[in-house]
């Protein structure tokens, strides 16, 4: 059914056409997902860099390398770039769309125009973004929060950001809406909704929360758009406009925002802990339901973000209680991720040291969320450090560790090519050290009252900035070294295997690399998360056993 | 929602064609009807996120309501119910034309098909020339959102925005502002005035007074959110109001502001007479907001009518008065609403002309006529978020 020979008959997806023009005009899903992969990682290390201008900085109180107006910039640009260019789009935009289609078996995602149209929109509101770095910069924090945003002298910086930050959030729209559809309808026979691997409720969860909080975001900020070309001022405070209404807005969208960027990591995680342990998941539905919960919970609880900002009391209180009920599919995750790890043969492979990592780090930024939710430690935590580090180990610790879980899990798979395994564990550990040295002590400054933002601070803090900041480089050599070992692996690593991790769904069934239309001939559907006839093979990575002539077909349902 | 497709049955490495009955099956689909349904639940999950995109605008149009009916019920009233009543109509035909352009293209009806999308168009075209008519009176006439808000008024403050392309008046940006603060901080001066309801008989300056009632003075109390209501309905208490223009005097302007419960509030001018003692000594501390020596005398009506205003001005002055506070906002919210649909309007124009140059073109068979069917759900939901916007914003009473 697969051997290598009809596997390599077909030229795979790289091989199809050749030039310039076959890749910007392509319609095949994975190339696009391979230029957004390389947009995504340039702007990790442009946005990493600004973070290390940022912890640079915070080396010694006082000035060390720049003017307070030049840090107000740094950290605004270390945000923006790391949220909406790489941690949003990282999973779904990138690797949702070259592995979502693969794991459906489906030739291509249900509109590949609308793909690609999505892809120049994210390049040309990536440009209008940082374009705005050139026109001055933007020092509002990535938040742009009214009235600050809306003075006139910044207008220059914040109008491309904001048009930019528009168009983004389009190219989000419409990959979520391609997304959305492709699940519905390109689901092949014999794969129902509960047939479907993890990772696709992950994506299909998170694309319903693109297409549904994103327009509010899109329109915000063209308001805000609006506010600096026309002065309309609906946020505007002296022309009688309410600029809490623009962190509502913000924040119905933002917070959702989150959750696209941890859900997607989920999904990954999942598919990694089972891969690497070979056993069946742990609590399958409990899994799958949680992400959509998590999806439609993530619409309610937008007001925790703003529990200082003068909301009354009853919303408060209920936005309170809201916030904790994400503690129950999160938690369900999470125990269900550890119940699968339970007795299974775990093996240690790069993967599955960032889904490891990724377990603990989700574990420490989620209960800290707690600390957040509760009204009265959030009066005395908001805009501190605490809050800082709570959402890096979501976002950073969780989201772009799972990222790179989920690059390395299927680098074979779409480049065709092995990475050097020993190099990325120990830049995975330097990961994990790196990361938690530069983000507890994170927690304790901020728990004693180091308010975020701030360029200077008293000498108490210095010791927890400084181990703050050694850990930042350490991070910011790993993953350095993460993406010059990619890149060279992309060429020159070994050749890879169809099944390197023994993994059992249809991604694996297919060649590495893909053919155009991923499947040379139509996939078998086998039943999901069974290990039992998939056997290690030597340099072949893993095959399927061949069934005894004469035994019946194994068959679900 | 669940139904999943046998898409590998055909293979899909081979060419185009499938034995597909059109040339526009794409080869990732099985068939037509596959197609035709991802397409169709594409465009229902677009509307849906139009939806939302347009959520934001009627959130905060509900909140700006609630928080200043007087608002929106004074400044609706500029404008033009005609107009606005006439786009519905045209919106509602186009929408027709569009439902009917989808059957011809069931049908393969071609030439029916070409007729239903011109009607489309046109219409479209239709609302797009009413609308600029529309905003254009609003150009003339310094009505515009936010900062561009710089109506016309007359000197003696009655006639504040005309319904006339011409400014006969000043425009309120060269009247003096008054102070939004100085009013009510100043410790006694409500209670220096007296407020009077009044209803008259005939118009203009042939006009006499019928009754006099004297207005309690309002006992506001705080509602927790929202604006701060008054306990003794009908009552009014003292407004300052930085619109009001007053070029001959140097000194704020004070109106009194009506409320007769359920939310129902007014700003004084016809009908209401408002009379005030001097204004108190300035402070000894030299208080800026103190020095009210120019305000208006005991005695002195406020608001002084314009030379012989018509029998409609005086109607609409009798339910109008002077706009108040921060009625600019009523303009934002209606020039982003209608705007963003105006937007979208022209979008569907350009999709619908492609629609057509296709339809000429022969492309739509009953096989295959997806587009047009997906940009008339698109065009049936921009003309429903019309049906929404012209009650909300043309018929405030």
């Amino acid at each position: 059914m697969s051997s290598q020979a009809t596997a390599s008959a077909e030229p795979n997806y790289f091989e199809v056409t050749k030039g310039f023009k076959s890749w910007a005009l392509t319609l095949d899903h994975k190339r696009i997902g391979l230029m957004y992969l390389f947009g995504i990682l340039f702007s990790l290390l442009l946005g990493g860099a600004f973070a290390l201008l940022v912890r640079t900085e915070l080396m010694m109180p006082g000035e060390t390398i720049s003017s307070a107006d030049t840090y107000n910039k740094f950290f605004t640009l270390h945000g923006a770039v790391m949220i909406f260019l790489v941690i949003i789009p990282g999973i779904p935009a990138a690797l949702g769309n070259i592995m979502l289609p693969i794991q459906l078996g489906a030739p291509d995602v249900a509109f590949p125009k609308l793909n690609l149209s999505s892809f120049y929109l994210w390049c040309t509101g990536a440009a209008c973004l940082l374009l705005s770095i050139v026109m001055g910069s933007v020092d509002t924090g990535w938040t742009f929060y009214t009235p600050y945003s809306l003075d006139e002298s910044k207008s220059g910086a914040i109008i491309p950001a904001v048009f930019g930050v528009f168009l983004l959030g389009f190219s989000s729209i419409f990959t979520g809406l391609n997304f959305l559809v492709t699940v519905h309808k390109f689901r092949p026979q014999g794969m129902g909704w509960f047939q479907m691997p993890l990772n696709l409720w992950a994506l299909y969860a998170t694309a319903l929360m693109q297409v549904l909080a994103t327009p509010v975001l899109g329109i915000t900020v063209l308001l805000l758009f609006v506010e600096h070309t026309l002065h309309i001022g609906i946020f505007d405070p002296t022309l009688g406009g309410d600029p809490v209404l623009f962190q509502h807005f913000f924040w119905f969208y933002s917070h959702p925002a989150v959750y696209i960027m941890i859900v997607p990591a989920m999904g990954v995680v999942s598919e990694l802990m089972t891969t690497f342990t070979r056993k069946p998941i742990f609590g399958y539905r409990f899994i799958a339901y949680s992400s959509v919960s998590l999806a439609l919970l993530s619409f309610l609880v937008w007001g925790h973000h703003m529990f200082v900002s003068g909301q009354s009391p009853l919303a408060n209180m209920v936005f309170s209680a809201l916030t904790f009920t994400v503690g129950i599919p999160s938690a369900i995750k999470v125990f269900n991720w550890v119940g699968t790890l339970y007795k299974g043969d775990i093996r240690l492979q790069t993967p599955m040291l960032y889904a490891l990592s990724f377990i603990i780090m989700f574990t420490i930024g989620g209960l800290t969320g707690l600390f957040l939710a509760i009204l009265a430690t959030d009066v005395h935590l908001h805009d501190t450090y605490f809050v800082v580090a709570h959402f890096h180990y979501v976002m950073m610790g969780s989201a772009l560790v799972a990222f790179l879980g989920a690059l390395h899990y299927w680098w074979p798979k779409f480049t065709g090519r092995m990475y050097p395994e020993r190099l990325a564990q120990v830049c995975s550990i330097g990961v994990f050290v790196g990361f938690n040295l530069t983000f507890l002590p994170q927690f304790v400054m901020g728990s004693r009252g180091m308010p975020r933002r701030y360029w200077d601070y008293d000498p108490e803090f210095t010791i927890y900035h400084q181990l703050s900041t050694v850990g930042a480089f350490i991070l910011g050599v790993s993953l350095f070294v993460v993406v010059c070992y990619l890149m060279v692996s992309f060429k020159k690593g070994r050749k890879a295997p169809k099944n390197p991790w023994g993994g059992t769904t249809l991604e694996w069934d297919a060649p590495s690399p893909p053919t155009l239309y991923n499947f040379p001939e139509p996939p078998v559907i086998h039943e999901l998360y069974d290990y039992d006839d998939i056997v290690e093979d030597g340099d072949n990575g893993w095959v399927r056993k061949p069934r005894p002539a004469g035994a019946p077909p194994k068959e679900k349902h | 929602m669940g139904d999943s497709h046998a898409h590998h049955e055909g293979g899909h490495g081979d060419d185009h064609g499938h034995g597909h009955g059109s040339p526009f099956i794409q080869h990732h689909y099985d068939d037509a009807k596959h197609q035709f349904d991802s397409g169709k639940l594409g465009i229902w999950f677009f509307l849906t996120q139009e939806i939302l995109f347009f959520s934001a605008l009627f959130v905060a149009y509900i909140l700006y309501r609630h928080h200043h009916p007087e608002i929106f019920a004074y400044a609706s009233h500029y404008l033009d119910v005609k107009w606005g009543a006439i786009n519905t109509a045209v919106l509602i035909v186009s929408s027709l034309s569009a439902a009917w352009a989808v059957r011809c293209a069931q049908l393969g009806q071609r030439r029916g098909l070409i007729a239903c999308l011109v009607i489309t168009i046109v219409c479209a075209f239709g609302f797009l020339g009413i609308k600029y008519v529309e905003y254009t009176h609003k150009v003339h006439e310094g009505i515009l959102f936010g900062r561009k808000f710089d109506p016309c008024v007359s000197s003696g403050g009655a006639q504040l925005i005309t319904k006339k392309n011409e400014c006969h008046g000043t425009k309120a940006s060269q009247c003096v502002p008054a102070n939004i603060d100085q009013m009510p901080e100043q410790p006694g001066w409500q209670v220096a005035c007296k407020a009077y309801e009044v209803t008259y008989q005939g118009a203009g300056a042939a006009r006499t007074e019928v009754s006099r009632a004297e207005l309690p003075v309002c006992n506001m109390v705080s509602t927790g959110h929202g604006p701060p209501r008054a306990e003794n309905p009908p009552c009014w208490e003292i407004q300052s109001n930085p619109n009001v223009c007053a070029p001959d005097k140097e000194g704020p302007t004070v109106a009194a502001l009506v409320h007769y419960g359920d939310g129902r509030v007014r700003g004084s001018t016809f009908g209401i007479d408002l009379q005030c003692e001097p204004a108190p000594e300035p402070s000894a501390d030299g208080d800026p907001h103190a020095d009210v020596s120019h305000g208006p005398g005991f005695g002195q009506p406020l608001v002084v009518p314009s030379t012989t205003p018509s029998a409609h001005d005086l109607k609409v002055q009798a339910s109008m008065g002077p706009p108040p506070e921060h009625t600019n906002m009523f303009f934002s919210i209606y020039f982003a609403m209608t705007g963003l649909h105006g937007i979208h309007v022209l979008f569907g124009i350009f999709v619908f002309i492609w629609l057509l140059i296709r339809a000429i073109k022969g492309h739509f068979t009953p096989d295959y006529f997806g587009p047009i069917d997906y940009a008339a759900l698109y065009w049936h939901l921009v003309d429903l978020i019309w049906i929404f916007l012209f009650p909300l914003l043309y018929l405030i009473h």
